[in-house]
């Protein structure tokens, strides 16, 4: 986005796109942040769950289905363990290499949005919906919002697979374009891990979920 | 000063071929007139478009306060009804705050902080179009409710079907700037159609998504003005010589970034809660509407410093100027800035000391609360110490700069006996806080706007303001503001609650509420007449020289208009205030050999950061009009996103493109231009 | 330069002459006014604030003085302006510790009677259930201070009114017997208001008694509060609820405590009867056929109404009406009281003035209609206002039609209402 030469000094040395960067991830984490602490707020003011379209209470442990958050997790982590490849090959002008890894990224970001609109649908026919409980407004929004970032990383890292050939990513400049969208990427994963562990894992501490909701009944 | 002749006619702005971008499209870097003001991206011109549309919407804000102030003026006036009062009082707050004070003192981050770090622009020009941009679309936006309300009473729409099945007709938003849920949102179960019972109609749309598009601005251009701070700042320039308003830019900047994410989230949910019938905030399905007061106030109170830091910053160049002093006690100043900084994120729930805390969480923000008053006290200290053993000169700026510490000294105290939560319990919600948060806003903050516009206007257009009518118009600014906020301290004591558009007569409010009336006029015509002076002087005014105030930051050093490049050479800069030492026999500036016979790069303007905003702007009339229910609106809603996106697009694929522009020859600067004020 | 001081003189003087004229005891004492406490709660809060302004004044002297002097005193003077610049200090780090100092000290002056006060007003007096002696005490058996429960009214906001239930003393939805917009109490009790909201969020204040505390739905807040003083006060909801926001005004009355239990037992009792064959009577039977009832309770004539909106029972006992603006006092006798300083006294009911509430209010809307069916009294008088049955459900989104009546059908009505005492 900058106009100024990608190589000018700057006072800190870091370069402009990527304090950028870092400034807007800080904010992110604010947004994110705010997220969270609405959806762990109510989450403790209503230990219980959800009650669906019948009346039935319903419980988030048989609610989740916790191998398949478990493995989209472990495919969201890998694909941050290839962008690192990636902004590697990148440095070294490897370009070729740099494809095969972003590519990989790319896939395993679809995958984990499949993953996600899966749940969702999955949930929603379970009967937690938007409208029927706090809780099914802060998960979907939070998980949402999350996985907004996510899709827009997957456009982001396409984009940029292009560009690899038409030139755009030589030199310097090619190579902290790429970087400034890992550390995006790097930032949606972390986020991921902590909504992981706040939002799904939680769950499962100790017979009762952490928030003492009772045994789950069905 | 080196710059004899001034930066070369826009036509000779390179000798270059004009670069075609990857899908052959060309930069407007030719353009003049109207095109140019568009396409720029010169943060100078920039920061004049900021400052004229923030003046416009703060004459538009102004207006409203008046309206508000004549239904108050006697006993159950019926000069407007109580809808309408309440849209004006909404408007008045939000338009004031974010389409009046941040925009002004954005124009002055834009229009200096290049300028008092050395550099040429701020790190990235286009996102800084889209940042005015996207406020001045997200300002109309928000304004074309009152089109609507307009429309509405006016009965323009009566034919139409989806306005004859409207439940809620309020147009223009009338739940306050801090649009407490649940009036804002919704109660009861959705229906089919995803809708829950709400208790207000499309002007709360309207405000949830301005709001949340002059949030991107503001983000957008904090990032930006962090990272010029930060990263472009002339060799010599170290943090602990940036001048204060620099600083003060700074932190309002980190302030921007760490307060507003909470009030997008905030905005989101509401809008959630209205359009999905989600439950953040609908108490019937267990939603927290104290929660809303939570988030906003996360955001409202370090927004509260993102108005005022500015101006202290201001003024904190200003008393020095014309004290002929340097700050006193740069560092505290510096550090307390900071300090308010952190703990204006820790004092939020002093807005809610009425809601039920707790005594813990009562006692803690009151203690919190008493405890910000030390670093601001801290500045107030200093600005007196640097007037003392100085030699004070009496110019609009500094009158309007002694204005700005007394009025903000009486505000502080009147902050210091909310700080205590058992008086706040008898003043929160009345005219007492109206009061204070004026004495602060206006006797502060606005105070010491006008006191940067006649302070640095020499320096943006090379004219100086008419001084007889700067007197006059500061005179009645303050006089008539002291006339309309004062009474308001006795009127909150003796009960009277804000946001009531009508009061009975026999609670003897009658007399003072008709003195700050007309105390509110007096204001207005002030504030018009400093503005119209401003104005007026732009086009009209008589020439000045290029440092008439004898001042001390870098900004003086170059010549008034400053030209496109800024400076010839980049400066190097051996201490703080480094003009005022380089003309009084400190150390000299000095410049780097980067201006040259080869010219100054300068970044090419572009469409694109108009073209995104634009798609803000049709999002921003497309969703209240979706909720309304006028047909094809999501359609409107989807393409003003698709607008976004292709902008945001064209512009990653625009490159880099900029030209080189030749400057004067740059010799080391002479002797100082010899200073003479303005008396 | 000189000729700016000279500005300033007059304008400090007249701010003083402001200050001063704005001294005098008697402007304080106005209806709602938070400077004259008439309860240990508001005297708490007034001290705290007191304590602040004391301070403010204290530092006012020191700064604004410190300020002026410094412009003063170090105005440029003729023909300095092109000496060489003063001497360029750059701050002297011991005074500023030293200030900085000097300003915690300050604040922990106000700080202490701060933490005091706000534990003092979270706190509630005597806050013990066991053997209540509370039913005994308020028929007047045992003595007000020997009665050691606290007496709790459960307030409840609503747009644009208040209701008011004394759940100890069985008037309560339940009971189909509450009390809207004139909150009685007995003098020197301590009372626990628990405040709800069945809409948005409203704010429960009376200045002469206490700070305000807001009412926050799917929240339980309370306060407590006691008046050391038998009068009328003035209340109003603080916090900003919609349209009709400024006209959410409330009484409390508070009563001697053997007033206070005749009161209580005047609240349980069904209404009184009106004459057969009277207008009255006649205004009873259309309270029900234009679906008055529908909303409004009549203790012993219509209680089926799950109390949407206000209880009329004894409505025509209150002082006033409409969420307490409809004053139903002459304004003159009670212009003459509040004149003497002494807004706790309250002028006697005018009928006139309150059968013509009655009339207007009921009739407003477009409600009272013309022979022609052209309505009489077309706007509302509280914009928003919940009061006529198709309003009702049009917020709801649904469409209902609309309810007329005629001037005669409306006198029928009033002369009812006025029977309710």
């Amino acid at each position: 986005m900058s106009d100024h030469a990608a190589a000018a000094p700057t006072s800190t040395g870091i370069d402009h796109k990527k304090l950028i960067m870092w400034l807007f991830l800080a904010s992110d984490c604010m947004f994110f942040g705010t997220l969270i602490s609405t959806h762990l707020l109510y989450r403790k003011l209503y230990p219980t769950g959800f009650t669906d379209a019948e009346g039935h209470e319903r419980f988030i442990q048989n609610l989740f289905d916790i191998e398949l958050t478990s493995f989209s997790t472990f495919i969201l982590l890998m694909s941050s363990f290839l962008m690192a490849l990636a902004v590697s090959a990148m440095h070294k002008g490897q370009v070729a290499s740099f494809r095969r890894n972003v590519l990989g990224v790319i896939a395993f970001g679809l995958v984990f949005l499949g993953c996600q609109v899966y749940e969702f649908t999955h949930f929603w026919q379970k009967g937690l919906t938007i409208q029927n409980s706090v809780f099914g407004s802060t998960f979907y929004v939070l998980t949402g919002t999350h996985g907004t970032h996510v899709a827009i990383g997957v456009l982001w890292l396409i984009l940029l697979y292009f560009y690899s050939f038409t030139g755009r990513l030589r030199g310097h400049g090619g190579a902290l374009d790429v970087e400034v969208a890992g550390l995006y990427w790097h930032f949606v994963d972390i986020v991921w891990i902590i909504i992981f562990t706040v939002v799904y894992l939680v769950e499962y501490l100790g017979p009762n979920g952490i928030w003492g909701a009772g045994l789950p009944l069905s | 000063m080196a710059h004899a002749a001034h930066h070369a006619p826009v036509a000779d702005k390179t000798e270059l071929p004009p670069e075609r971008s990857d899908i052959g499209l060309l930069r407007p870097d030719r353009t003049t007139g109207l095109l140019d003001w568009l396409t720029t991206v010169d943060h100078k011109k920039i920061g004049i478009l900021y400052g004229a549309f923030a003046m416009l919407f703060f004459l538009l804000g102004g207006v409203e306060a008046l309206a508000i102030r004549t239904q108050l003026a006697a006993p159950e006036n019926a000069f407007i009804s109580a809808r309408t009062y309440n849209q004006m009082f909404t408007m008045h707050g939000t338009t004031m705050i974010f389409l009046g004070v941040m925009p002004l003192s954005a124009a002055f981050f834009n229009f200096l902080v290049p300028l008092q770090i050395g550099a040429r622009d701020v790190a990235f020009p286009r996102l800084n179009a889209f940042s005015l941009w996207t406020f001045v679309f997200g300002a109309l936006a928000l304004n074309a409710s009152w089109v609507f309300e307009v429309g509405h009473l006016a009965g323009w729409f009566r034919d139409f079907a989806w306005y004859q099945s409207l439940t809620y007709t309020d147009f223009a938003p009338a739940n306050g700037w801090f649009s407490y849920a649940p009036l804002s949102g919704t109660f009861g179960q959705a229906d089919a159609a995803l809708h829950a019972p709400r208790f207000t109609g499309v002007g709360t749309d309207f405000w949830i998504i301005g709001i949340q598009i002059l949030g991107v601005a503001s983000l957008a251009a904090s990032f930006n003005f962090i990272v010029t701070i930060l990263n472009m700042r002339a060799p010599g320039m170290t943090m602990m010589r940036l001048p204060v308003f620099t600083w003060m830019t700074l932190v309002t900047a980190f302030l921007i970034i760490f307060a507003f994410p909470a009030i997008t989230v905030a905005l989101i949910q509401l809008m959630f809660d209205r359009t999905f019938g989600a439950n953040f905030f609908n108490p019937t399905n267990g939603g927290q509407p104290i929660l809303w007061q939570h988030l906003f106030w996360i955001f409202g109170h370090p927004e509260v410093y993102i108005l005022v830091l500015p101006a202290m910053g201001i003024v904190s160049e200003i008393l020095p100027t014309f004290s002929k002093k340097p700050l006193f006690g740069y560092p505290i100043i510096v550090f307390s800035g900071a300090v308010i900084g952190f703990l204006g994120f820790a004092v939020w729930s002093h807005h809610m000391f009425t809601t039920g805390l707790g005594p813990i969480p009562t006692a803690a923000f009151s203690l919190l609360t008493m405890a910000i008053a030390v670093p601001t006290g801290v500045k107030i200290f200093n600005w007196i110490g640097t007037i003392w053993g100085g030699r004070v000169r009496f110019t609009p700026p500094m009158v309007l700069s002694l204005g700005f510490i007394w009025m903000f000294m009486l505000g502080g105290f009147s902050g210091i006996m909310h700080s205590a939560a058992p008086a706040d319990a008898q003043q929160q919600d009345t005219y007492f806080v109206v009061a204070h948060f004026h004495y602060v806003l206006v006797g502060g903050v606005l105070l010491g706007l006008m006191a940067g516009l006649y302070f640095w206007f020499p320096k943006i257009f090379g004219r100086m303001p008419n001084a007889t009518v700067a007197y006059v118009a500061s005179g009645l600014v303050i006089f008539g503001f002291n006339m309309a906020f004062g009474p308001m301290h006795y009127l909150g004591l003796a009960g009277q609650p804000r946001r009531t558009h009508t009061y009975q007569a026999g609670y003897g409010w009658e007399d003072w509420n008709l003195v700050a009336t007309i105390g509110a006029f007096v204001l207005g015509i002030g504030v018009f007449l400093a503005f119209a002076n401003l104005a007026w002087t732009a086009f009209r005014g008589r020439r000045c020289e290029s440092d008439p105030w004898d001042a001390r930051t870098l900004e003086w050093s170059l010549p008034s208009p400053v030209p496109a490049y800024n400076f010839a050479q980049t400066p190097v800069v051996a201490t703080r205030d480094a003009w005022f030492a380089h003309k009084h026999g400190g150390p000299k500036v000095g410049a780097l050999d980067d201006g040259g016979p080869a010219g100054v790069h300068m970044p090419s303007q572009s469409w694109m950061p108009l073209l995104a905003s634009a798609g803000f702007l049709i999002v921003g009339l497309a969703v209240p009009m979706m909720a309304m229910g006028i047909p094809h609106a999501g359609w409107a809603v989807v393409s003003g996103l698709g607008v976004l996106f292709l902008g945001i697009w064209l512009w990653a694929l625009e490159g880099p493109g900029g030209y080189q522009l030749v400057t004067p020859a740059a010799t080391p600067s002479p002797a100082p231009a010899p200073a003479e004020a303005a008396r | 330069m000189t000729s700016v001081v000279r500005l300033l003189k007059p304008a400090l003087l007249a701010l003083v002459a402001l200050l001063a004229t704005g001294c005098s005891k008697a402007d304080w004492m106005v209806r709602q006014s938070a400077m004259d406490p008439k309860g240990p709660v508001s005297q708490v809060q007034f001290d705290v604030f007191m304590a602040t302004v004391w301070l403010a004044l204290v530092l006012f002297v020191l700064v604004g003085g410190a300020l002026v002097y410094a412009v003063v005193r170090y105005r440029e003077r003729a023909g300095q302006a092109d000496a060489p610049p003063p001497e360029q200090g750059h701050g002297n780090p011991l005074v500023e510790i030293g200030l900085i100092m000097a300003s915690v000290a300050a604040l922990v002056v106000i700080a202490i009677p701060t933490l005091e006060a706000i534990w003092y007003m979270e706190e509630i007096p005597a806050e013990r259930q066991p053997d209540s002696k509370l039913a005994a005490w308020y028929k007047g058996a045992v003595p007000a201070e020997a009665a050691d429960e606290v007496l709790t009214v459960d307030v409840v906001g609503k747009q644009w009114w208040f209701r008011f239930e004394y759940p100890q003393l069985g008037l309560t939805q339940e009971t189909k017997r509450t009390v809207p917009n004139e909150l009685v109490i007995p003098k020197g009790k301590v009372v626990r208001i628990n405040l709800r909201s069945e809409d948005v969020i409203h704010s429960f204040w009376v200045p002469k008694i206490a700070g305000k505390v807001d009412m926050i739905p799917g929240r339980r807040n309370h306060m407590w509060i006691q008046a050391d003083q038998a009068g009328h006060y003035y209340g109003q909801c603080a916090e900003f609820c919609g349209d009709s926001h400024a006209y959410m005004l409330f009484r409390v009355v508070v009563l001697e405590p053997a007033a206070f239990a005749a009161w209580v037992e005047s609240q349980k009792a069904p209404a009184p009867e009106p004459a057969p064959g009277s207008l009255a009577a006649k205004g009873k039977q259309l309270f029900a056929q234009k679906t008055c009832i529908m909303c409004h309770r009549v203790a012993g004539h219509y209680e089926a109404s799950a109390g949407f909106g206000p209880d009329l029972a004894r409505v025509a006992s209150r002082h006033t009406l409409a969420g307490a603006w409809l004053d139903h006092r002459d304004p003159a006798a009670q212009a003459a009281i509040d004149a003497k300083g002494d807004t706790e006294v309250s002028a006697p009911i005018d009928p006139a003035l309150q059968r013509r509430n009655f009339h207007d209010w009921i009739g407003s809307s477009g409600v009272l209609v013309d022979a022609a069916g052209k309505p009489l009294i077309p706007q509302d008088i509280k914009p928003g206002n919940r009061m006529h049955y198709y309003r009702m459900f049009n917020v709801a989104g649904l469409r209902e039609t609309k309810t007329t009546l005629t001037q005669e059908e409306l006198d029928a009505i009033v002369e009812y209402l006025m029977t309710l005492k």
